[in-house]
């Protein structure tokens, strides 16, 4: 529908990582800490089955950013709240 | 190095995708040196996991997570009960339940553990028996039962620490922790870190690695795997969704939400808590403590086995019963020798208590048998059991009574049986007839005591039906499309099936469907996995220390009943001593004739003491004419009889268990076939056996692989396997799902067949024979006792044809045949049997001599019981026998109403079946008078003034009826009874049949590979699993029956014909080979008589045409076996 727009919807970000493939800066901030990493493996029994790479970093500028990186396309995406 | 300490295998019951064999093996090939299952509550693959980690060289350590009820608020609640309502699939709510990890460190620990987990089985079955509420123990008795166990304070969700802390209620997690502390003490209780990827991890293990600071007790790393391997890890998810009830969306909080839950190397482990190293090496330093071995330090004895006056008692017995059994007999000096010889070996092996606790039970029994059958049985001549296997070899077991064989008349060796190498306990499990059975069980409760003696678990394992229902739920198909599936998927089919019944079912397009091939592919996973526990329908173990100290034991779903924890492997594994009480049809059926014969003939026979070189039966057996025979009356063993011609009980031994999977897909049968028959023409033919290290162990069997054992001892000659590391492959090979823990025994089996000289051509066709037999046989102890009952059976056919015939019918269902094709067979080897009648029949069959003044002399009838008519109460029937032995023969039908009480609908039932046809005041005795009789004379009938009273006076004259004549009487025959003893239906039909039809009789004269074509009745279906789907079936005319063979093609144009037509009209190829006969079907069609005008003198029935039409409807189904041959 138009005019409307999926509350909460992953976007796109900018993640450089360090050699282990943690988040090393995401969009060009640098990264100061690893705070949580986890994994998240789901509907594999659909068409479109999940796997996402979870970071919960906190970043020089000092914010927590929750940010993820999809097993297939590798592609890194910021998740609000 | 990281040790694993806590993982689930699948007995934690739908949350576990993983057999212990697969951990074990996966343990092995990723490198730990020692490894913990712990299942949710149970220890219920506690011992298959220990000895299959045994077998790869991995230390097994023992324990369980255990389920502690407390409160959200605190863990205070003593209360141990569960409650209403409540059922296992629903988890409770939050913090109403908290798991922690026990791990055995010493024996106390271990019996420990299993009271603990016995208490918290303890009432989960309070509410209603049938539906199981979770398990949950108190930590009151975790306090009382802390001893010799380490405690690990549990997982990261549900842990009774950690899980604190993901509520937010890290309070209560501390208090909790403090109080385990205090249990178990410094050394006993550690903090368990964990790292399943999920959001908290960090957090949570930050928080729990502080606690343990402050507490000042180490913490410990564990990886809880749910699966061996990652891609289990749906399956995984799956179960989660199957245990509760939802679809895999539904489950999503409760899944474990990545496949980092799968086992992974010690390696990964350890860089998974790279910053908790002390954690890491804790598990190593916690694994040397918990040294506990499940396989050796079970600590279990048998009742009798300390007691210092067994030796001289069992001494004292034997030589009293040998002075009973040898007297005259010129053999005596050589018994008493042989007797002296065992009883000094069961001696030094101290099992003289162990032959008194059998021959104990075995007097149980008789106790029983006698109240159940009352003191004049003449089966009370032997126990009303028996000991199968090896130990018929034994005297002792002969003078004991748990063998039925002389081993001395018989020249039987017992060397197998009992040496002094022998480290388990001999093979007797002794079987029971199936009335005994249920009255020995309590019985045995009340002898040796609750806390002593429990039934044998079960665990029901997934099928294509089952998986395809459960699966199709939590994957959310439409409940009629799984439905429609389920429906026509068979029991034994595997999963390339389900496929095709997909297609089948739904169509190609829906079979496209994404779930759909989801479940495909789960299916193929979850086969042969255990679904929930049960119990063994006989099996009962008996300890002298409490059992709740060796296995935990909990309630099972029949009031008042228990079991152990662990299965028949298992309990075999533990060296309990196990009783099966298991009925076994044709031990009833060998029993009920032995009566038979005493009360027909006035003979008591022993069946111990009848010849086993009897050559009539062996020449019965040679010919296949085996109908009604214990085992070898399948129409698999028919086919094979002639051919492998058996000359003696070994060559018996052999036969029976030659028809098993294992054998035919190891490759063994044609090769044995062969040899033999080389043999009988020269038997001086050198057996080719594939290395001359084969030829010890595979003499018996002409180098083929049989036995079960023999794939432990061709492991063992052949690549130099220990005896552990050969049980470990035949363990590998007997439970499903293991290909990894083949392929490990694989590289190895050919290494050390290498090592001693065995071209690797040859270690690989070897092991082909072994993965091809997979376990899939008989032991040879088994076959054994199998082997006999098929002797004394063919011994009893040939010798007491009627009685036997008698014994089979009281029995049924049992066995290949259907009772009419049973009646027919006999009936073609001369013996007479006769339809139910009110004044001759019992309730059961029985045998008769007839009355002279009929005219008829000599040779016994078998006379059909009433209670084969169907729908009539077996209350009446009892009446109707006891008022005829009470006040003599029924002069009238209006007599027999009124004096036996039985009502019109019986009345009328019997009338059909001709029961009543010989009663006197009828005319002619035809059926129609005798229901036109009992209608007006019985009680029972409700009219519109009243129910009418049975009058005690004969009617009038009856209308004149037209009689039932031959053809209506065989229709009666077979809707009342299932069965006709009067003419065959293809007799009586044969004239109206096709001239060209060729009769069974017929055949043995058609040339191989003519075209023949036949009719008939069919009365057995089979689709064996190993016959590439081939279907086979049986057809009886007249004159006999003959072997269908029904190609795939031909099945697929002729499915329902196959599946259900009970007539048939068959056209194909003879195939003769070594005396067998059979016929390759081309065309299937129903039976139609010809239309040809009838003449009047044909017996078949003129005025009614729809005949055939009327006998298909009626007609004996037929027995249909599954894919797996019998």
């Amino acid at each position: 529908m138009p005019g409307l727009r999926r509350l909460y919807a992953p976007q796109r970000v900018a993640v450089r990582t360090d050699p282990r493939g943690a988040p090393a800066t995401v969009e060009g901030v640098a990264v100061e800490a690893v705070r949580e990493e986890w994994l998240v493996e789901d509907r594999w029994w659909t068409p479109q089955p999940l796997r996402r790479h979870y970071f919960e970093v906190a970043t020089a500028d000092g914010r927590a950013l929750t940010v993820f990186r999809t097993a297939r396309a590798q592609r890194w995406y910021r998740q609000r709240a | 190095m990281y040790v694993e300490l806590h993982a689930h295998s699948a007995f934690s019951f739908l949350d576990g995708a993983s057999t212990p064999m697969e951990l074990a093996a996966a343990a092995a090939a990723q490198g730990y040196p020692a490894f913990a299952l712990t299942d949710h509550d149970g220890l219920w693959g506690s011992m298959e996991f220990a000895h299959a980690c045994k077998g790869f060289g991995v230390r097994p350590i023992t324990g369980a997570e255990l389920t502690l009820r407390c409160r959200p608020a605190g863990p205070v609640s003593d209360r141990g009960l569960s409650l209403p309502g409540e059922s296992s699939r629903s988890s409770p709510p939050a913090g109403e339940t908290a798991h922690i990890t026990l791990l055995v460190e010493d024996e106390t620990g271990y019996r420990n553990l299993c009271r603990l987990l016995t208490a918290a089985h303890a009432h989960t079955r309070d509410n209603t028996p049938r539906a199981q509420t979770q398990p949950r123990a108190t930590l009151k008795q975790v306090e009382e039962h802390s001893e010799g166990l380490v405690c690990l304070s549990g997982c990261a969700r549900d842990g009774a620490v950690a899980g604190a802390f993901e509520r937010g209620d890290t309070a209560a997690g501390e208090k909790l922790a403090r109080r385990l502390l205090a249990a178990f003490g410094r050394d006993r209780f550690r903090i368990e870190l964990q790292r399943p990827y999920w959001r908290r991890d960090r957090a949570r293990n930050r928080w729990l690695a502080l606690l343990a600071e402050r507490l000042d007790v180490p913490s410990v790393a564990t990886g809880n795997p749910h699966a061996h391997d990652r891609r289990r890890s749906p399956l995984q998810d799956a179960l989660v969704a199957i245990g509760r009830c939802e679809t895999l969306e539904e489950s999503e909080p409760h899944r474990r939400g990545n496949s980092t839950s799968a086992l992974t190397s010690p390696g990964a482990m350890a860089a998974r808590f790279a910053e908790y190293p002390e954690a890491v090496a804790e598990t190593e330093r916690l694994a040397e403590r918990l040294g506990f071995d499940l396989t050796e330090q079970l600590g279990y004895r048998y009742p009798g086995s300390e007691d210092p006056g067994a030796d001289a008692e069992l001494a004292r017995l034997c030589s009293h019963r040998l002075g009973g059994r040898y007297a005259g007999n010129a053999r005596l000096l050589e018994a008493q020798w042989r007797l002296e010889e065992e009883l000094a070996t069961i001696r030094k092996l101290g099992l003289s208590g162990f032959f008194l606790l059998h021959r104990d039970l075995l007097e149980l029994a008789r106790e029983v048998a006698a109240e159940v059958r009352g003191p004049e049985s003449a089966r009370n001549v032997l126990p009303p059991g028996r000991g199968r296997g090896s130990s018929v070899s034994s005297i002792v077991c002969y003078l004991t009574g748990l063998s039925h064989v002389d081993p001395v008349e018989a020249d039987l060796f017992s060397g197998r049986f009992l040496n002094e190498e022998t480290t388990s306990m001999p093979d007797i499990d002794l079987d029971f007839p199936r009335d005994i059975r249920e009255v020995l069980i309590p019985r045995v409760h009340e002898r040796y005591g609750r806390e002593h003696s429990a039934l044998v678990a079960a665990f029901p394992t997934y099928r294509p039906k089952g998986a395809v229902r459960d699966l199709g739920k939590a994957l959310g198909l439409p409940p009629m499309e799984i439905d429609k599936v389920a429906k026509t998927v068979g029991f034994f089919e595997g999963g390339a099936e389900i496929e095709r019944n997909l297609l089948a079912a739904l169509g190609a397009e829906r079979a496209k469907e994404p779930r759909w091939r989801v479940l495909l592919n789960l299916a193929e996973e979850i086969m042969g996995l255990p679904r929930h526990s049960s119990q063994h329908p006989g099996g009962m173990v008996i300890s002298t220390r409490p059992l709740i100290d060796v296995c935990p034991v909990v309630p099972a779903a029949m009031a008042g009943r228990q079991t152990v924890q662990w299965d028949k492997d298992s309990c075999a594994d533990a060296g309990f001593l196990k009783i099966d009480l298991l009925g076994l049809g044709m031990l009833s059926a060998v029993e009920r004739c032995v009566e038979e014969i005493g009360r027909a003939r006035g003979e008591r026979l022993d069946l111990s003491r009848i010849p086993l070189d009897d050559s009539e039966t062996f020449e019965s057996i040679r010919a296949a004419d085996t109908t009604g025979v214990f085992q070898i009356e399948s129409r698999a063993q028919m086919q094979m009889l002639p051919r492998t011609q058996p000359r003696d009980l070994d060559d018996v031994i052999v036969q029976v268990a030659l028809v098993r999977p294992g054998p035919i897909q190891g490759g063994a049968i044609h090769p044995y076939i062969e040899r033999r028959k080389l043999r009988r023409e020269d038997p001086g033919y050198e057996i080719p056996y594939e290395h001359p290290l084969l030829e010890p162990v595979l003499e018996e069997t002409l180098g083929t692989i049989v036995f079960q054992e023999q794939v432990i001892e061709v492991a063992m000659a052949l690549s130099g396997f220990s005896s552990s590391e050969a049980e470990g492959l035949r363990r590998a090979m007997s439970r499903k799902r293991s290909e990894r823990a083949i392929e490990e025994h694989h590289r190895r089996f050919l290494a050390g067949a290498a090592a001693n000289g065995v071209s690797e051509e040859i270690a690989e066709r070897v092991w082909n024979q072994i993965k091809g037999f997979s376990g899939f046989g008989f032991p040879k102890a088994h076959s054994a006792a199998f082997g006999l009952l098929a002797y004394q059976s063919a011994w009893l056919r040939i010798h007491y044809g009627p009685e036997f015939l008698c014994s089979l019918l009281n029995e049924q269902p049992m066995g290949f045949y259907p009772p009419d094709s049973l009646v027919h067979e006999a009936q073609r080897r001369g013996i007479r049997v006769a339809p139910p009648d009110a004044n001759r029949s019992n309730a059961l069959c029985h045998v008769e001599t007839p009355r002279e003044e009929e005219g008829v002399r000599g040779g016994l009838v078998v006379r059909i019981g009433l209670g084969y008519v169907k729908g009539v109460k077996e209350e009446e029937v009892e009446a109707l026998v006891a008022e005829r032995e009470r006040g003599g023969p029924y002069k009238g039908i209006a007599e027999l109403a009124s004096r036996a009480g039985a009502g019109l609908p019986s009345l009328e039932r019997l009338a059909w079946a001709g029961a009543l046809d010989g009663i006197p005041a009828g005319s002619d005795g035809d059926r129609r008078e005798a229901l036109w009789r009992a209608g007006v004379t019985a009680a029972g009938r409700i009219g519109g003034d009243g129910t009418q009273l049975a009058l005690p006076m004969e009617p009038p004259r009856p209308p004149r009826l037209e009689p039932l004549g031959e053809w209506g009487k065989l229709i009666a025959d077979y809707r009342s009874t299932g069965m006709t003893v009067a003419k065959h239906p293809m007799r009586l039909l044969r004239s109206r049949l096709d001239p060209r039809l060729a009769r069974t009789s017929d055949l043995a004269k058609i040339d191989h590979g003519a075209t023949v074509e036949i009719a008939g009745m069919v009365t057995a279906r089979q689709r064996p699993e190993t016959a590439n789907g081939i279907t086979f079936m049986l057809l009886e005319d007249e004159r006999g029956s003959v072997n269908l063979v029904v190609p795939p093609p031909v099945y697929d144009r002729h499915r329902t014909l196959v599946r259900n037509a009970p007539l048939l009209r068959a056209r194909g190829r003879l195939e003769r080979r070594e005396g067998s006969i059979n016929v390759v079907v081309s065309t299937l069609a129903p039976l139609e008589p010809a239309p040809t005008a009838p003449k009047s003198s044909d017996p078949a029935p003129q005025p009614r045409e729809p005949a055939v039409a009327e006998l298909r409807a009626v007609a004996p189904a037929g027995h249909s076996f599954g894919r797996r041959g019998r």
